[in-house]
């Protein structure tokens, strides 16, 4: 077999593409990964700042899928955190295993309340949780033909699970599937940080406040492993560095540094990728963790009809999401916590109120002042990442918007940063004092380095409207994209973002099944 | 600071709007029958029916065809639009020819059918019954290409008839006379001549700018008195399509975009059209579904009927050994010329396709208050009825 020659070929060197490689290769393909860029990871990689390891964007693992993991073989090292509701009044919440309580033990009047709520939301994504598990069902062929039927006894065992929750608790499945966290959850418990921490959870990634339409339904799928929120010990690097051995150690070819001119397309079929060096690497299957506007037009938009084009055209990508890396020379202390406590996954949204408040500035292209940010000090729990007595503090900013007015000029990119400081101290006086470095990352340097359409964290807005079968859209839910042998295998395909690696395995299977390769 | 300016209201005109041709249109009804056509004013029946008709298969004839929507397509890329947009392959369509195209929704549907003008490889102009602005659009995303609607800048007569070459030699447009059907020319600035029909017939369209309509209405009728021109009326027109075997959007197929109900549209394969999808010229809009029909079969088939009888059939509903309903009739006329009940039907496969005869059409008459129904054999057809050698001949022959 000649050295440019492959069975498949798969576009992006992160965690789907990765698995979607290793999954090909534990079947006996030949694959070989193109990386743009010149280190592996995509979204999960480890920056040194100098001398100090940061997680670039992605910091905690909320949601990697099992099967991927069981699959691949993934030995990772993770530690459990708690989440930490932090209060302006040092009221802090702890929420742990699905209870809540003071930070200083007290017992929280929400606590039985938030406990019943998240043990029903956590039941609900578990059900929709093994949808995950495969693509999404497709009923077009009829009632007759086998592949439905398959299909069919797949939504029946989901119609099952429902049947199985009782009466009451289908009918409430069916009530706030479709409805937005903040009704949901100020429904059951008061406004507070308590409140505020599970609607940043529904809305964090995405272009939606906890009123908008469908963020029940992206706290569930927050939820769909368990809500376990783990620290990857060495970083989230080290998740990358994992799922790219479980591809070497199958014989995936992988290569960085790769720019690619255009997919080879004859008759309607992938034949290989021509890149801008000249080369031609020739194979029977492409699968692109690319976003999906963007595989469209490596493709070229002349392949795909005019509805596929307008679909992709329109999909719903706004990123809102910033990654703030704060290199600290002292650990910072925030009121009301001791240093254990601190180790855990911070979160400052002090209400469903103040967190649909930080929403509003982003539909008018504005920053939030009063940001929406998870933040975790790693060198708590893991000592390797940085130097004895320099402590990094990795935030998740919400929002700052992919298309800010005025553009993301160095003064905008300063405010940003002022902004998130500033949020800090009103938790931890003195932490504007303590920054020796930072990294500021917009969506739009977020978009510029990994390519993720509009900076955003999921390539696709986790909306009712691109979920399942809609996932990106409607006729290109199940991977197979247009032309003959092209796939999606990233997080623009079902079942969607997060440090999941689930799109990447379903594509692989999907391949498979379609019997596309020799 | 924006002002608030002063002017008189403005809105979109209410009721129909008249084409620059409406008041010669109008001086000569006699009928007062107009219908509505793309929101313009068009004379079903000018004098009567059978006048007009007669004028089409016998003398020379003019209808107003400025409500079709028009749009150019232009720019570096407008073969490459329009070769995606279209079914059959646009670059063997030479300059200064026009072609007769349809276009498909991604599921294969047909949009619309229409005709093709090409100036150049980077000029083009789509002329058809459904408004397509933002399809075109759509199509041309990006592509380095430009589209513009020029349906209510270029207007249109359609001359048809046996002497309609006479009466544009006439008329001063005598270099007409090397041009073959298909063919496409700037007689005079600003004029341009198709020779191109809906009748089966000798006939050509002639297309100029809006303000200019009048004065080639005036000097066309001024030439053609010697030949027998009359101004006609849709009704007419419609039996000759008929007779010429051409389909009507909204009539003998739905166009999809407008269809509001699922599996109401039919692919170019369904509608006798397979060879005009080129599969061979790389991807197109709906390649990919109408490649699976060609291999699966078509669920329909659209033809050519002769009925017994000569009681009107349109709307009948076709039966198989006189039992089992297998499809209708979608344009159906009594044919003066041919002499025969004549109709376009569509029937659910494999009727039509494998299987053609043992067909009945079922015809309710009324007979002075009272109701008959009439099992009538059909017999399939594939040429068209009306065919003669002077709608083709090449110069056109005068009468």
């Amino acid at each position: 077999m000649s050295e440019n020659r492959f069975d498949v070929i798969v576009i992006g060197a992160g965690h789907n593409g990765l698995t979607a490689a290793a999954t090909l290769a534990a079947q006996g393909k030949s694959v070989c990964v193109l990386e743009r860029d010149d280190r592996i990871g995509g979204m999960s990689k480890t920056a040194d700042l100098d001398g100090v390891q940061v997680p670039e964007m992605a910091h905690l693992l909320y949601n990697l899928n099992p099967s991927v993991a069981k699959g691949l073989g993934l030995k990772l090292d993770t530690r459990a955190l708690p989440t930490v509701a932090l209060s302006p009044d040092g009221n802090h919440v702890v929420i742990h295993d699905g209870t809540a309580a003071f930070v200083d033990g007290r017992v929280h009047p929400d606590a039985q309340a938030f406990a019943t709520l998240y043990a029903r939301l956590k039941k609900f994504a578990g059900l929709l949780g093994q949808l995950a598990d495969g693509p999404p069902p497709a009923l077009s062929g009829g009632v007759l033909d086998a592949t439905t039927l398959g299909e069919l006894a797949k939504l029946g065992k989901l119609g099952w699970g429902l049947k199985r929750l009782g009466k009451k608790d289908m009918r409430e499945f069916l009530r706030v599937i479709l409805s937005n966290a903040f009704d949901l959850i100020l429904d059951e418990i008061s406004d507070g940080p308590l409140a505020g921490a599970l609607t940043a959870d529904a809305v964090r990634g995405g272009y939606a406040g906890p009123r908008s339409p469908g963020t029940v339904f992206s706290l569930m799928y927050r939820l769909g492993n368990g809500g376990v929120v783990t620290w990857p010990m060495g970083g989230i690097g080290a998740v990358a560095a994992s799922f790219e051995s479980a591809a070497r150690d199958r014989g995936v070819d992988i290569r960085t540094s790769v720019q690619i001119e255009r997919l080879v397309i004859a008759d309607d079929r992938v034949q290989g990728i021509l890149l801008t060096n000249g080369t031609t690497l020739h194979a029977d299957a492409v699968l692109s963790s690319a976003g999906a506007m963007q595989t469209m037009q490596i493709a070229g938009v002349a392949n795909f009809d005019v509805e596929a084009a307008r679909r992709m055209r329109n999909l719903r990508n706004k990123g809102t999401t910033a990654k703030v890396n704060l290199v600290l020379n002292a650990v910072p202390t925030f009121i009301g916590l001791n240093k254990e406590q601190s180790a855990a996954r911070l979160l400052i949204a002090p209400s469903a109120r103040e967190v649909e408040r930080a929403f509003n500035p982003a539909k008018y292209g504005e920053m939030s002042p009063a940001p929406l940010i998870e933040a975790v000090i790693p060198t708590l729990t893991d000592s390797s990442l940085a130097p004895d007595g320099t402590h990094i503090l990795s935030a998740v900013v919400s929002y700052a918007p992919y298309a800010l007015e005025g553009g993301w000029t160095k003064k905008a990119r300063a405010q940003l940063l002022e902004n998130v400081i500033q949020t800090l101290e009103r938790y931890a006086p003195g932490i504007g004092g303590l920054v020796s470095k930072s990294q500021v990352l917009t969506p739009v340097d977020i978009e510029k380095m990994t390519g993720a359409p509009g900076g955003h964290w999921h390539h696709a807005e986790m909306g009712i409207d691109q979920i399942l079968t809609v996932r990106p859209a409607n006729l290109v839910s199940r991977y197979a994209f247009g032309v003959g042998g092209l796939y999606l295998c990233g997080a623009s395909a079902h079942p969607g973002g997060d440090v999941m690696g689930a799109a990447g395995r379903n594509a692989a299977m999907q391949v498979i099944k379609d019997g596309v390769l020799g | 600071m924006a002002r608030r300016i002063a002017t008189k209201p403005k809105h979109v005109p209410m009721g129909l709007i008249e084409t620059p041709f409406f008041d010669r249109l109008n001086a000569l009804s006699r009928a007062k029958s107009w219908s509505g056509w793309a929101g313009y004013i068009s004379p079903l029946v000018l004098d009567t029916v059978e006048f007009e008709y007669f004028a089409i298969r016998n003398q020379a004839t003019l209808f107003d065809i400025s409500p079709m929507h028009k749009y150019r397509i232009t720019g570096p890329d407008a073969l490459a639009v329009l070769n995606r947009l279209v079914t059959r392959d646009v670059s063997k369509i030479r300059d200064a020819r026009v072609g007769y195209v349809m276009w498909c929704d991604e599921e294969g549907m047909l949009i619309d059918d229409g005709t093709l003008f090409r100036f150049s490889e980077t000029d083009f102009r789509l002329c058809c019954q459904e408004p397509m602005f933002t399809w075109l659009l759509d199509a041309a995303w990006s592509y380095d290409a430009q589209i513009i609607d020029e349906s209510d800048a270029i207007a249109a007569v359609s001359l048809q008839g046996p002497t309609s070459w006479s009466v544009l030699n006439d008329a001063g447009f005598a270099d007409v006379f090397t041009m073959k059907p298909f063919d496409w020319r700037e007689i005079e600035p600003d004029i341009w001549i198709s020779r191109t029909g809906f009748t089966g017939d000798l006939g050509y369209e002639i297309w100029v700018p809006w303000a200019k309509a009048n004065a080639l209405w005036d000097r066309l009728l001024a030439a053609g008195d010697h030949w027998g021109l009359r101004a006609i009326g849709f009704e007419a027109l419609n039996m000759c399509r008929i007779e010429a075997g051409f389909i009507a959007a909204g009539v003998d197929f739905q166009p999809v975009h407008a269809a509001m109900r699922l599996h109401r549209g039919r692919t170019p394969i369904e509608l006798g059209f397979g060879k005009m999808v080129h599969f061979d010229k790389g991807h197109f809009n709906g390649r990919r579904a109408l490649l699976k029909q060609r291999e699966s079969g078509a669920r329909y088939a659209l033809v050519k009927i002769d009925i017994a009888g000569f009681k009107p059939a349109d709307g009948a509903l076709l039966y198989h050994k006189k039992k089992k309903e297998v499809g209708f009739v979608t344009s159906g006329v009594w044919s003066p010329t041919m002499k025969s009940n004549i109709a376009l039907a569509e029937l659910k496969a494999p009727y039509g396709v494998d299987i053609v005869d043992d067909i009945w059409a079922e015809i309710y008459v009324n007979e002075e208050g009272q109701w008959d129904k009439r099992l009538v054999p059909v017999t399939q057809q594939d040429k068209p009825f009306f065919a003669n050698t002077r709608a083709r001949a090449t110069p056109p022959r005068p009468y």
